[in-house]
């Protein structure tokens, strides 16, 4: 009895999360994901920027310039941007049977999930770092002091963490990388386009500006652009009033969506 | 038991050309590489492209749903800020723009069940079989045509209830609805080209970034002169703008040969750089798994 025990190695969670995790990242430095990731980022900020700014630029309110007023909407663009990726990662995994053979094997039912996630998030933050230095050049500063600056970087990770784990949830799911991308690139743009990201609430018609107001991208970007702050004061406080709503959405968006994942994770067929 | 030998590789399967008497027919076969033979074979394979897509929930959200929701939501965004500029109703340029989008959304679909049906292996098992060879790819870009035909059908419904409206007679009507096919078309073999021989991941990333950036730098987003000037030529010039811009002279009205033109040319370039790498990539799938 005690040989047989003896010659079961022992699991570490974290050198399975690890090995788990380097499977992703790895191959990242081969192919072309990264600067196709970075390049995204770029045209991302110019897609918006371009175009927008004659257009909007003389409406933001009090702002300093249109690029301040963008770039907050542009970092959660990039960032979902790598959040999509993680939902069709998780779904050629999926489809692939990968996810059954690790049902097999004595790994914890959320190791799978949580190295993806890691992978996720080290993308997130090379599309935070890009579109921030793109915002730099278009005229985007911090006016905000250290630990208004960090806490930006640290909500935009947070964001970017939700929509992994929501990409990485509808991923699984699905079992469908064909279905991955509309699914998810499209409510990206509609919200996107759909919030105070882009122009001020009152240049939406009447019957949608609750809707515009409330939903995250637009609480999102109310938080960040006033940890950003700006030159004039119409950037907006940091008080409870401007971060508390966007953390609520994070928060509750994790709530619903880690038991969920550890539902699909164990779901037999 | 039937042995095949050489001389019995004549024989064809197809019962309504065969004659003769017993159950065991022997007909002179068409030749695997004929002209009829890639008419019919293309036919079934595009029909099988048409049913599988019919049935698959992503593509009709990516060729039906996703146009539709964008078209409103650009119009609601974007919509009245353009028509004060332009001093006509904004939609003459989105509903053409969205099509043009929808249509490649859908293309990058398309790619991706290539690469599947390369995976599986059911290119390799077509490639055995005696079917014309060039019907595997001209059934994807003949499905294509209707695919593209459907997305712009609704995209054009959707933006009639708004009210775009033709204002040059039911034969632009016509013209309209043919203009997306040339460079949808041209769009699908770049797709189907990349597919062939990039990555699943990065085929998806970089075929997303081509159409973003055709979208919103192009005249169907927002009018011209609202682009800093280093730009305004890709803008001006580029394939989405030039198609969006004969589309809304035939809708609207304004210059429709010029871009039209313009466009064509970019269509057929498109379409001569991509043709040998795709016929070659195609080959290559097929006989190298």
């Amino acid at each position: 009895m005690t040989e047989m025990s003896a010659a079961r190695p022992s699991v570490s969670s974290v050198q399975q999360w690890w090995v788990l995790t380097a499977r992703t990242i790895t191959p990242t430095f081969r192919n072309a994901e990264l600067p196709t990731l970075a390049v995204a980022s770029i045209i991302f900020t110019a897609a918006f920027y371009l175009p927008l700014k004659n257009l909007m630029g003389p409406v933001i309110g009090g702002m300093s310039s249109y690029a301040q007023y963008l770039t907050p909407m542009m970092a959660i663009q990039a960032i979902a941007f790598a959040a999509v990726s993680a939902a069709f990662r998780s779904a050629v995994d999926s489809v692939q049977g990968i996810n059954r053979r690790f049902k097999a094997l004595p790994i914890g039912r959320l190791i799978p999930m949580a190295s993806r996630l890691s992978a996720t998030m080290y993308r997130c933050v090379i599309a935070l770092s890009i579109a921030l230095l793109a915002g730099h050049v278009i005229g985007f500063r911090f006016y905000g002091g250290t630990a208004h600056t960090v806490s930006f970087c640290i909500l935009a990770l947070l964001i970017g963490a939700t929509l992994a784990l929501l990409g990485d949830l509808i991923g699984t799911w699905n079992e469908n990388p064909e279905a991955t991308l509309p699914i998810m690139v499209v409510p990206q743009l509609i919200f996107g386009l759909l919030s105070v990201g882009l122009q001020p609430i009152h240049r939406f018609p009447e019957w949608i500006q609750p809707f515009v107001r409330n939903q995250p991208v637009s609480q999102w970007v109310i938080a960040m652009r006033a940890l950003a702050g700006d030159s004039t004061p119409a950037a907006g406080a940091v008080t409870w009033n401007s971060i508390g709503p966007a953390l609520a959405w994070i928060l509750g968006a994790m709530l619903i969506l880690i038991p969920l994942h550890a539902l699909v994770a164990t779901r037999r067929r | 038991m039937m042995t095949l030998t050489v001389k019995d590789s004549q024989l064809v399967v197809d019962p309504p050309t065969a004659r003769g008497k017993g159950r065991h027919r022997r007909v002179p076969a068409l030749p695997e590489n004929s002209l009829r033979r890639l008419v019919a074979n293309t036919g079934v394979l595009a029909a099988r492209l048409l049913r599988r897509w019919s049935r698959d929930s992503a593509t009709l959200f990516a060729s039906v749903i996703m146009p539709i929701v964008l078209l409103v939501t650009v119009d609601i965004v974007l919509g009245e800020g353009v028509t004060q500029i332009t001093k006509h109703d904004a939609l003459y340029g989105t509903v053409p723009l969205i099509a043009m989008v929808g249509i490649m959304g859908g293309a990058n679909g398309s790619g991706i069940s290539l690469m599947r049906e390369r995976t599986d292996g059911l290119l390799s098992r077509l490639w055995v079989l005696p079917v014309h060879r060039a019907s595997g790819l001209a059934s994807r870009l003949v499905a294509d045509v209707f695919r593209i035909e459907v997305t712009t059908a609704a995209v054009l419904c959707v933006g009639l209830m708004l009210g775009f409206r033709f204002h040059q007679g039911p034969l632009a009507w016509v013209a309209w609805m043919l203009v997306p096919v040339a460079l949808g078309l041209a769009f699908s073999a770049t797709v189907i080209t990349i597919s062939l021989y990039a990555s699943d991941k990065v085929m998806v990333d970089a075929t997303e970034i081509i159409w973003i950036v055709l979208m919103f730098f192009s005249t169907g987003f927002v009018p011209l002169h609202l682009y800093p000037d280093w730009i305004q030529p890709f803008v001006e010039h580029q394939p989405v703008s030039l198609a969006v811009e004969a589309m809304r002279g035939l809708s609207h009205g304004g210059e429709v040969r010029g871009p039209l033109i313009e466009m064509l040319l970019w269509a057929a370039g498109i379409a001569a750089a991509v043709a040998i790498p795709m016929a070659l990539g195609y080959r290559k799938a097929s006989t190298h798994g």
